[in-house]
């Protein structure tokens, strides 16, 4: 296998190992932050002494490191590690097979989306040996914070425009090969449910990241060619004026971040639901239930999901028109998620529903996606939203949506088509341990969180909010939250040995291990370089499961 | 060979080449109108704002209009041709490499006026604006010349590339021209 390959099934694998490993590093980094909040004021185990006395003194986190440590966990899960898992890895190796397509429409452009993402990577994390350290002004970078902040910061800026660069490329190239490499005979209605979720992502990924390029590009001037586009006049820092020429607004940037992050949340939640919509329909071996409901809801999502960023910003000071345009059309984007969580779960109605392990994700998914989409109602509207938002309701809330909801779509989608990638099955039993250690762990470090949210406790302070009285009583809850975080990461060895052990002892499998119905269970495993020896040709709609009267309980795509 | 490359497909109508580039053209008029969006904010809760001629000198623009469009329209018309006319891209890519001479002369003029980005907010977007504009011509000259280097490939392929470099370029045309709208009249 080539490292500079433009097969698209090397690039998704790259993408794969790639962000995993990101994703293990934004795990530890919030790790050690947990860690911090259950004892603020002992040192840290283990790593405490090797941390340097730019980020702990005796072993006890200081505040700026604490402030790199959660700027770049949510820097990194959002755009290194679940993205790039969902659409870069699952996207670029499966869009092309289950289209019945040799690769790709430009496989070159699909290489370059690679290598720009890791550069990205890279460079983002290159902040960490800079002075002052990484990005330290959250995810979201709001100014004027992150314009005074240390060059880090600029590293963090950089390293957007590139991984921007590298999600037009891919989004570009995805989009093309939906639209023009479907196999003959496969028409839009008869795509299976991933790929309209592929397609649509896509296409947010296409129109809503520019927005934050947009917002990069002028921050980055800000820093280094001393604008104020974010920064008004008269600010003072330290007792000191700020000499710079003003007339900026901060909360432009706030509207250029938001237009993008907020069709982002939907780009992190469509390819797992086309994830889990697959795997239902193979454990159920029923056709999914309302599929035109379900593609019908993913479209309309994605058109109303450039309609509602500004329910972000309710904290701004925005006017109540405002204010009511953007409660009403968040109120309406909520129904098409309910639409498709209901489908699924009305397609589980009167299966004889197989519990393997991709299934037992798929499952839990539909609750604890439930409960992240539930949770975000009261944020939506602005009465309620003021008092919540900066609690740890809200890190509660979409932690729901992102880590038991989109992360175990994703696990389930690793354990579904690994056979398809290696040819071999993953060990269930292994997968099991991982998937309850999993479901138990991340429930015990997020449920707390919306009870901490709704007694109020504010989520940006460095020793928990010990130093308030009314917050002291939270010491028992995040001390349970710190032992499930450690939990969770000790129940992710068996994922990582089950995945090493079985790529080199699984039981090899046959190219359709699950009977699924779907294209790329129509050629072997792993697939050969050009995906199909011919071109398949598509004959029917993409859930023919326990069609009455066939031979077996599915018919492949491919099949008259 | 990945299919329709250089065919269309029948029931789309358009090759991938033509797709991707009006999708790719679709991004970037969601980059430039998040910047217009920005331009429009800023200028709005500005408490004064000076007319664009009376802080920069119109000639250089005029010239550097006249520059871009007669560069675009040649690749433009090279399309209309086949095989594709190489020395028509060639002047063209001389045309878009004299618009970025003068505009590097330009910045040199402002600068020695004492015009620069941290001036106002005013200069800060017409620095950013045209700024990420040139980085388009120059984006556009490169990709001229990978169409001269690829000529020996398939004609049929280095046609849609020069008919996807002339939607390119009326890009980069339309921008300049709303560029030259706003800061320089």
């Amino acid at each position: 296998m080539r490292v500079f390959s433009t097969d698209h099934k090397v690039v998704g694998l790259q993408y794969g190992l790639t962000s995993l490993v990101f994703l293990l590093l934004g795990f530890l980094l919030i790790l050690t932050l947990r860690w911090h909040l259950a004892w603020p004021a002992s040192p840290l185990p283990l790593i405490g002494g090797i941390l340097g006395d730019t980020r702990a003194i005796d072993g006890i986190l200081l505040p700026e490191f604490y402030n790199q440590l959660g700027a770049m966990h949510g820097t990194i899960m959002v755009f290194l590690a679940v993205v790039p898992l969902a659409v870069g890895a699952f996207g670029n190796y499966l869009v092309p097979l289950m289209i019945g397509a040799p690769d790709m429409a430009f496989p070159r452009l699909n290489m370059a989306s690679y290598w720009t993402y890791l550069a990205a990577g890279i460079v983002m994390l290159a902040g960490f040996v800079l002075p002052g350290g990484a990005a330290n002004s959250g995810w979201t970078s709001y100014p004027p914070l992150a314009i005074l902040a240390s060059s880090g910061q600029t590293a963090w800026l950089a390293g957007m425009l590139l991984l921007i660069a590298s999600s037009l490329f891919s989004s570009v190239n995805m989009i093309v090969t939906i639209v023009q490499l479907r196999a003959p005979g496969l028409t839009f209605m008869r795509l299976p449910f991933f790929i309209w979720t592929q397609l649509v992502t896509s296409f947010l990924l296409l129109l809503a990241f520019p927005a934050l390029q947009a917002a990069a590009i002028l921050q980055l001037m800000d820093r280094v060619a001393g604008t104020s586009f974010f920064l008004p006049a008269g600010l003072v820092v330290s007792g000191e004026p700020l000499h710079v020429s003003g007339g900026g607004s901060p909360i432009l940037w706030q509207h250029l971040f938001w237009f993008l992050a907020h069709p982002e949340v939907y780009v992190l939640i469509l390819p797992a639901l086309g994830i889990v919509a697959e795997v239902i329909a193979n454990i159920t071996r029923k056709p999914l239930w309302g599929y035109r409901a379900m593609v019908g809801s993913a479209l309309f999502m994605a058109v109303m999901s450039f309609l509602v960023w500004a329910h972000h910003m309710f904290l701004t000071g925005m006017g109540p028109t405002m204010s009511a345009f953007f409660q009403v059309t968040t109120m309406i984007i909520s129904v098409p998620s309910v639409v498709i969580v209901s489908a699924l779960l009305l397609s589980l109605y009167g299966g004889s529903i197989r519990f393997t392990v991709p299934g037992l994700f798929a499952l839990a998914f539909l609750p604890m996606f439930g409960i992240g989409g539930l949770t975000g109602l009261p944020l939506g509207l602005a009465a309620s939203d003021i008092p919540l938002h900066d609690t740890y309701y809200v890190v509660g809330h979409f932690h729901y949506v992102v880590a038991p909801g989109t992360l175990f779509a994703l696990f389930a989608g690793i354990y579904y088509w690994f056979p398809k990638v290696t040819g071999r099955d993953m060990n269930p039993l292994l997968g099991k341990l991982h998937f309850w250690g999993s479901l138990i762990g991340m429930n015990g470090i997020f449920l707390p969180m919306l009870f901490q949210g709704l007694h109020g406790l504010n989520r940006r302070l460095y020793d928990g909010g010990r130093s308030y009285e009314m917050f002291s009583t939270f010491d028992g809850s995040f001390r349970g939250q710190a032992w499930s975080a450690v939990f969770l990461g000790v129940v992710q060895v068996f994922f990582v040995v089950n995945l090493v052990w079985s790529l080199a002892r699984g039981r090899r499998v046959s190219g359709n291990p699950w009977n699924a119905t779907t294209l790329e269970w129509a050629t072997p495993s792993p697939p050969p370089h050009d995906n199909f020896a011919t071109t398949p040709v598509v004959h029917r709609g993409p859930y023919d499961y326990s069609v009455p009267g066939a031979p077996q309980d599915f018919v492949l795509q491919s099949e008259r | 060979m990945i299919p329709y490359t250089v065919d269309r497909r029948a029931d789309t109508g358009v090759t991938n080449v033509t797709l991707g580039i009006w999708l790719f053209l679709a991004s970037e008029v969601m980059l430039f109108g998040a910047l217009f969006s920005a331009y429009a904010l800023l200028r709005v809760s500005a408490p004064a704002w000076p007319a664009g001629r009376t802080v920069l000198d119109i000639t250089p623009a005029l010239v550097n209009t006249g520059l871009l469009v007669v560069s675009s329209a040649l690749v433009w018309r090279a399309t209309r041709v086949a095989p594709v006319p190489m020395g028509r891209v060639a002047i063209s890519t001389l045309l878009a490499l004299a618009f970025l001479a003068f505009k590097t002369l330009e910045y040199r003029d402002d600068a020695a006026r004492g015009l620069l980005p941290e001036t106002s907010t005013f200069l800060a977007l017409y620095f950013t604006l045209t700024g990420l504009h040139a980085l388009h011509v120059a984006g556009g000259a490169m990709a001229n010349v990978w169409l001269m280097a690829g000529r020996r490939v398939d004609a049929r392929v280095t046609a849609g590339r020069a008919r996807a470099l002339a939607l390119y370029w009326l890009f980069v045309d339309a921008v300049w021209l709303v560029i030259f709208t706003l800061f320089y009249l």
